[in-house]
């Protein structure tokens, strides 16, 4: 973790103003090495927990994940009437309310009219990640990513369906982020309707970027890092420069059928094992995933349904950065899938496809919900997100 | 005079902020009659906002503050679709406080900061003439006693409080 941090922080201080808000970034990246001794004797713990709504990139994509998240969807409620302003003007509008309101609670400061602006200290790595769908795009007039297609097995829900505005929200502190999702929600109200909100929660593993999913096995094996992880994020096939495309996914996990099966079966439709998440053809965590592998009798390790082998990249356009969490919201309980990657069409989409097809995993997965977003670039001091599409 | 009585304690707590806010200083010193050493050049401005509302009244707020060494006195405020907008004060203490329209300038002393919240002293709509609908912002005419303004705009933000029952039938 601590090696692939460094590389990121320096960039995007650039963007950032007080010295608070430095130190902030860089114990922010740090997320995952906060347990580390030097981490803590250096950073004054005052510091702790700020990130830069301002930056090359929007914060709470590349950067170290938070341990919670809250995904919301709104769909915009146009306001008709001659004296109003044009649709593209209420998007801009609101472009700018929800740019003030993050880069306020990301400063630990609450937003204008907030009943609670206390509530907004300390931040806590607290992210607002702003995407837009193509409706949204369209009605601006700039800008291609389309929508997600269907997949073999989707099982989809309406209320976790495509919405025109996304806000992903990620902060450690789940107080923290209540606050904020309540001070943004309260600005839209009355300009969109929700269309759904998502809860999940994760903690890396020590030392990791993983974390267990609610399978019980270790999520996020060879996530692209460092420099791979910005290429396969805001790399070539991008639809804007600095911004990028979120794939959101809703896997509800059958866990009462999943309790009947042994944990052969269970590493032998992962293709990694549960205990330690070492591929069936190595030894360690971060062996390469060897589908040629064979055992004693002559047998691939691996088998060709299992999930690593469709999930495994074909080329390294393919490459996606996974930044899911768990949910259980008390009905149900499964992953929130979520990746981040330049070109959904060339990664994405394709691996999904093949997952869909064939994972031996889905006989206890149900796609419930499925969107695509354009994930607007990093926000000029003083500017709002989005405005490159408006300028 | 129109005026309330109203528990102004928990009001008054519930708009303090509890972060060191940044001064944004608003282009409210670059109005065409702003000149050097008026008022309008010593206002500077930061968290403003006004409340959203469809129609009938409703108020703005912000903090105001004085960077010159003579006094501001804000002497009227308009905007561009000719509403009525009076300045609004606190007045007496305890339980006993009430708000009632300002009698004279909305004075601030050199290098001081006047907070106008919910629950203090704020600007008042009293009858909009068109809607303020959150996301947009309306801009302000602020005129000053020695004759000069400046234009400062108001983010409107939806907000549920300053629900002040203010009765416009009571005696001044």
């Amino acid at each position: 973790m601590s090696t692939q941090d460094t590389s990121l922080p320096r960039r995007l201080l650039l963007g950032s103003t007080a010295a608070a808000a430095a130190g902030g970034l860089l114990t922010g990246f740090g997320a995952g090495s906060l347990r580390s001794a030097q981490a803590t004797t250096q950073i004054p713990a005052t510091e702790l927990g700020y990130r830069s709504f301002y930056g090359q990139y929007q914060s709470g994509i590349i950067d170290a994940q938070q341990e919670h998240a809250v995904f919301i969807g709104w769909d915009m409620r146009w306001r008709e009437g001659s004296k109003n302003q044009s649709k593209k003007q209420q998007v801009q509008a609101l472009l700018q309310m929800i740019s003030d309101d993050a880069a306020r609670l990301m400063s630990g400061r609450g937003v204008l009219a907030d009943t609670e602006p206390e509530m907004a200290q300390p931040p806590s790595e607290l992210t607002l990640t702003v995407g837009l769908g193509q409706s949204l795009l369209d009605v601006i007039g700039q800008g291609t990513v389309g929508s997600m297609p269907a997949f073999a097995n989707d099982e989809l829900e309406e209320q976790y369906q495509q919405s025109d505005l996304l806000i992903q929200f990620c902060s450690q502190d789940p107080t923290v982020l209540h606050h904020a999702v309540r001070a943004v929600s309260k600005n839209l109200r009355q300009l969109t309707t929700r269309r759904f909100v998502q809860t999940g929660f994760m903690r890396t593993m020590p030392g990791a970027d993983t974390f267990r999913n609610l399978f019980g096995q270790v999520d996020g094996v060879n996530n692209p890092a460092d420099q791979a992880r910005e290429q396969a994020v805001f790399g070539e096939g991008s639809w804007i420069p600095n911004g990028t495309t979120l794939a959101l996914r809703r896997f509800e996990m059958d866990l009462d059928r999943w309790d009947e099966v042994d944990v052969t079966g269970r590493d032998f439709a992962l293709g990694r094992r549960q205990s330690d998440g070492s591929p069936l053809s190595g030894t360690s965590v971060n062996d390469p995933v060897d589908l040629t592998a064979e055992n004693e009798l002559g047998l691939p390790r691996i088998a060709a349904n299992a999930h690593v082998a469709l999930a495994k990249p074909g080329h390294g356009g393919e490459t996606i950065h996974r930044r899911g969490y768990n949910f259980d919201d008390g009905q149900h309980a499964g992953l929130l899938f979520a990746s981040y990657q330049s070109d959904p069409r060339s990664s994405f989409i394709p691996v999904q496809h093949r997952l869909a097809a064939a994972d031996a995993l889905n006989t206890w997965l149900k796609p419930v919900g499925s969107a695509l977003y354009a994930i607007l670039p990093g926000v000029d001091e003083g500017g709002y997100v989005g405005q490159q599409l408006f300028s | 005079m129109t005026a309330l009585v109203l528990g102004f304690g928990l009001l008054l707590t519930g708009c303090a902020q509890s972060a060191p806010a940044t001064e944004q200083s608003s282009a409210s010193a670059t109005s065409t009659t702003a000149q050097q050493g008026t008022q309008a050049q010593a206002l500077t401005t930061s968290d403003t906002w006004a409340k959203a509302a469809e129609t009938g009244m409703s108020a703005a707020f912000g903090k105001l503050h004085n960077s010159a060494d003579y006094p501001v006195e804000l002497h009227q405020v308009t905007d561009a679709q000719g509403d009525e907008i009076q300045l609004h004060e606190m007045a007496g203490s305890g339980q006993d406080m009430s708000m009632k329209q300002l009698e004279g300038d909305l004075v601030i002393a050199p290098g001081a900061e006047v907070e106008l919240a919910p629950g203090g002293n704020h600007l008042m709509f009293m009858d909009l003439k068109e809607p303020l609908v959150a996301a947009q912002s309306i801009t302000l005419n602020l005129e000053f006693s020695d004759g000069s303004s400046t234009t400062v705009d108001f983010p409107i933000r939806n907000f549920d409080g300053a629900k002040e029952n203010y009765d416009e039938h009571a005696g001044h």
